[in-house]
């Protein structure tokens, strides 16, 4: 039971540490930062 | 015009109020399975608004009902959530144009097959007419004019509208989607696929998944020499990890915002080009705006056939129809500055 439940422990705390890890390195690509929306205008709607 | 709208939920009954204060409406039929909600809504808009219910225990009888009672008129306008086959075949045969908002990937496939009997029977028959399908399809046929050749087209959208609309958001995220690729379709597991989409401010960027949508097929139909397509859904965690059960919760009467955003790939004097395309609305208003509008164009001829199709097959003067949403309140935006990034 003791084994059992120390085990569970070990597991979920290595798959915090993994999750963290993999959270914590993201993604190195930036999002666009210019660029924007503006409404359809003029005769054409360009 | 007369007209009957069928399902007075969130997209029906603004169809109903677009299409009475366009004018010109001599009657305007408002038919729901729950006869005090179509009561209610024919009360609120007043003459010529009239509430009825064709419900029967037997869906044969409930379509003959309904059949009975598109005799005469001009336009029906299906925004129930289901049946629209039935009711459509029921009211070509009547001799009415019918405007579909259906967004069920079966149901847009199923209303694209009876093409001939629409063309048949000289009507057109406008599916997946709402804010996506829809105004997404209308976008893509714009967009389209300022490309010389198109290849690929991906359409994303954020927000539901009424119950219904949320419900089929569930089963969409629970369903495989299917994309356009080197000329076949291939299955996408709903959920799966994320992307990263930008939306018309202020929604921004959202992550974006594959789900059982309908724009793929519809867009086909306007550009089949397109060899990639695809439709994505903005999704939550617990949307997408609540996905195989029944909804916890019951929908919203009416969604928050919501966001459309087509991307054209192609070339333009040959430069690889893209154009995004996108708007900002609530779905249901924009979906009842644009139905009420496709309706409007049916019923005026001014569609560049009859027959069974999308916007972006049915539809020539983009910029006439982009110009009329305009003014009644749906407005189109383009993104520009930055280059796109959506693979």
């Amino acid at each position: 039971m003791l084994l059992t439940l120390r085990r569970s422990i070990i597991a979920v705390a290595a798959a915090g540490l993994a999750a963290a890890f993999v959270r914590s390195r993201g993604n190195p690509d930036t999002p666009p930062q210019d660029g924007g929306w503006r409404e359809l205008t003029g005769p054409e709607l360009k | 015009m007369r007209a009957l709208v069928l399902g007075v939920g969130a997209v029906g009954s603004r169809v109903a109020r677009q299409l009475l204060s366009g004018g010109s409406v001599e009657e305007l039929l408002l038919v729901d399975d729950d006869l005090s909600v179509a009561e209610e809504a024919a009360h609120s808009l007043g003459p010529p608004a009239e509430a009825l219910t064709v419900n029967a225990l037997r869906q044969e009888t409930r379509v003959e009902r309904f059949r009975e009672r598109c005799a005469g008129l001009d336009l029906v306008v299906l925004t129930a959530p289901t049946d629209h086959r039935a009711f459509a075949e029921a009211a070509l045969s009547s001799g009415c144009h019918v405007v579909s908002t259906s967004d069920d990937l079966e149901t847009v496939q199923e209303l694209l097959a009876l093409d001939p009997v629409a063309t048949n029977a000289n009507r057109s028959l406008v599916v997946g007419a709402g804010f996506s399908p829809g105004l997404t399809c209308l976008l893509a046929r714009h967009g389209a004019s300022q490309l010389d050749v198109i290849d690929e087209i991906h359409v994303a959208k954020f927000g539901t509208g009424g119950p219904a609309c949320a419900r089929q958001h569930h089963k969409a995220l629970r369903s495989d989607g299917l994309d356009w690729r080197n000329q076949r379709w291939e299955k996408r597991r709903g959920g799966s696929g994320r992307a990263l989409c930008w939306f018309p401010d202020p929604v921004g960027g959202l992550d974006c998944y594959e789900a059982a949508l309908a724009d793929p097929v519809l867009m086909l139909a306007g550009f089949p020499e397109v060899v990639r397509s695809s439709a994505r859904v903005a999704a939550t965690r617990r949307d997408r990890s609540t996905k195989w059960l029944p909804m916890l919760r019951r929908p919203h009467p009416e969604g928050m915002i919501g966001a459309i955003r087509v991307e054209l790939r192609g070339w333009q004097k040959e430069v690889r080009s893209a154009i995004v395309l996108g708007a900002l609305d609530r779905p249901a208003a924009a979906a009842g705006t644009v139905a009420a509008l496709a309706g409007r164009w049916a019923v005026d001829g001014r569609f560049t056939r009859t027959g069974s199709g999308g916007l972006s097959v049915v539809v020539g003067d983009t910029i006439a129809m982009l110009d009329e949403l305009a003014a009644l309140g749906v407005r189109a935006a383009v993104f520009e500055g930055a280059r796109s990034d959506f693979v």
